[in-house]
């Protein structure tokens, strides 16, 4: 218990609170057979998310069409599992009060929040013809939102590996 | 409950977000105010390109002509229906006999979904309506042989062809542009159907993809060459380079050998093409490139001269580079030409025909017609009527005049859009309308004698 207090920048949480976090395995509400949902979907968006930032920097280097295109299937897809990635983690978030004091669980949730609004903005940029619907602004979007899904995906382990979010008991 | 003081600035990072979301929704709801006149003629003002995020799009809702419904005609003019329940016509030929010939047709639906912007735009094109159905395929003849505007004889004069769209006749040979071959049909004066199978002249480009799948088509003067307008395969290569060998171009092709050389290359859709009476010179309407704002690029009427580049898709009125199209080519864009004749942005000139005839008011002579389609991609309407373009000394001569109006309503809905023109045997202008499926006959209105030739 000490190691998961020290956890989120070793800041111990102390107080009545805590009871329920220390005791018991925060649990996750949207579920499937005991299975939480949310980690389920979570890896097509950082594959599709990071696989867009691969294709644009192919197009860049190559301009061949082939290129933004995959970009583009990349990012509607990403965004779709994204967003029901979305909605699985929010019910986890409203459904658990023990899931709201696990301190990764904000920075994990804005953070990918960002993520989907940067990527519906690169949609948008993606959907422009030729050359500009990657040069520079898809390009920049797609390497920016590759750097936050870095951080937020490392918060959301945290929140599996060491809040223990979702696992049983 | 320790946690319950970061809420509120979640909320606030979470509101700030959508409402930056709306703005940027809201951004793209109305175009800024611009003269859309000082892009009709010679000089037209182009205003800096802008790359929207979400690009302004304004479809008119199509609803076709009501009973006893046409469009309005100039003063001095008259307009009523020649022939209605067509299927979608596209273009028309009057042939020396007097008979018309309508082309019905519409694009051979091979442009495969790329991206998941072609779905969306799929969508909405097919609020427009008339994009979406099958193609008619057909050429109808209708012959109205006493001229009082109602033809007695209405036939199924060619059928089976492939997207056709431009027609022409020289002698006894009828071709016709598929939009992948010009196909020769055997003709004698007085038929009324066609069987023949026809000989294949030569191929043009089709898919795939055939993005721009019309093939306007004329015949030089002296009959020997055939001019052919063949559209880009995209908005601005967005389909890769390749798809765009020998396209957004003006092709000529020997009759005799069916040969064909690019007459004049660099004009994205050159959908009218016309031979200008007095100087024997080519001139095209042609649809410039999208997306780069609601008043640009502006679409335009030009001569077309041999050897000519003129910038697509590396530049646009000359010099004024592309910024979509990579590699760029300074090369080619230091040789391409402006055209002659703005037209306006996204009017979408689908016609072009020289008033040869001594029927119609005399303002109305010796100058050009064009049939604009309209627009789709401003939030303003722009075309939607048929202009007159002066002309004196084979040149554009002052601004284009509307002729005929009223393809919208008073609530901005589509009742019909103009197509081709051309002008029947009595000098009357004639206008395909591809929504409304009628072909309109514009004649002198009753009020001035109307002259028989």
């Amino acid at each position: 218990m000490l190691r998961r207090n020290k956890m989120w920048r070793g800041k111990r949480r102390l107080g009545s609170a805590d009871k329920t976090l220390t005791d018991f395995n925060p649990k996750s509400t949207a579920r499937i057979g005991g299975h939480p949902i949310h980690p389920m979907l979570v890896p097509f968006p950082i594959a599709c998310f990071v696989g867009t930032l691969l294709t644009d920097i192919a197009y860049w280097r190559t301009a061949d069409i082939m290129w933004s295109n995959f970009s583009a299937w990349l990012l509607t897809a990403g965004l779709i599992m994204g967003g029901l990635a979305a909605v699985a983690g929010l019910i986890d978030v409203l459904g658990s009060r023990a899931v709201r004091s696990a301190r990764p669980v904000w920075p994990h949730m804005i953070g990918n929040i960002l993520v989907l609004a940067l990527s519906l903005w690169n949609a948008f940029v993606h959907s422009r013809d030729a050359w500009t619907s990657v040069v520079p602004t898809g390009l920049i979007l797609s390497a920016v939102v590759v750097l936050i899904l870095l951080f937020t995906g490392w918060m959301g382990w945290a929140l599996v590996y060491r809040h223990r979010v979702g696992v049983s008991q | 409950m320790i946690r319950q003081p970061r809420s509120p600035r979640v909320n606030g990072a979470v509101r700030a977000m959508l409402l930056a979301a709306a703005s940027v929704t809201l951004a793209a709801c109305s175009d800024e105010p611009f003269d859309k006149e000082s892009q009709i003629g010679p000089n037209p003002n182009l205003p800096e390109p802008n790359q929207y995020l979400v690009p302004p799009m304004n479809v008119a809702k199509a609803v076709g002509w009501g009973k006893d419904e046409t469009p309005r005609a100039a003063q001095g003019l008259e307009v009523h229906a020649l022939a209605t329940g067509l299927e979608h016509p596209r273009s028309l030929l009057t042939l020396p006999n007097g008979d018309i010939l309508v082309v019905e047709a519409n694009g051979p639906g091979l442009e495969p979904t790329e991206r998941p912007k072609d779905l969306v735009m799929g969508w909405v094109m097919s609020l427009a309506g008339g994009g979406g159905g099958g193609s008619a395929n057909r050429i109808t003849l209708l012959r109205d042989a006493d001229g009082d505007g109602v033809p007695e004889t209405r036939t199924a004069f060619l059928e089976h062809l492939f997207s056709p769209f431009g027609v022409v006749l020289i002698g006894q040979d009828l071709y016709v542009a598929n939009t992948d071959a010009i196909l020769r049909f055997p003709y004698k004066e007085g038929d009324t159907k066609i069987t023949d199978p026809g000989t294949k002249l030569t191929e043009l480009p089709g898919g795939p993809i055939d993005h721009h799948w019309t093939k306007a088509m004329t015949a030089s003067p002296d009959g020997s060459k055939l001019y052919v307008g063949v559209g880009s395969n995209s908005n601005i290569t967005e389909n890769g380079l390749e798809a765009e060998k020998e396209r957004a171009a003006v092709w000529e092709v020997d009759r005799a050998t069916g040969a064909h050389r690019i007459f004049a290359g660099g004009i994205r859709n050159p959908t009218g093409l016309a031979f200008e009476p007095q100087s024997g010179k080519l001139w095209a309407v042609a649809n410039e490139r999208d997306e780069l704002g609601p008043n640009l690029v502006p679409d335009y009427l030009t001569s077309v001269k041999d050897g000519a580049f003129y910038g697509w898709p590396y530049s646009y009125y000359g010099q004024h580079v592309d910024p979509r199209v990579q590699p760029q080519r300074p090369d080619l864009v230091a040789s391409a030409i402006p055209p002659d004749y703005a037209l306006s942005s996204h009017v979408a000139p689908l016609g072009l025909v020289f008033s040869t005839a001594q029927s119609l008011p005399e303002q109305y002579r010796g100058g050009a017609f064009v049939g604009e389609h309209g627009s789709w991609d401003r939030h303003e309407f722009n075309g939607y009527k048929v202009v007159y373009v002066p002309f004196s000394n084979g040149q554009p001569n002052g601004k284009a005049q509307d002729v005929v109006t009223g393809f919208l309503n008073d609530k901005e809905e589509a009742r019909g859009r103009p197509v081709g023109v051309a002008l029947d045997k009595s000098g009357a202008l004639l206008i395909a309308d591809d929504l409304g499926n009628t072909v309109w006959r514009v004649t002198p209105a009753k009020t001035v004698s109307n002259a028989a030739p």
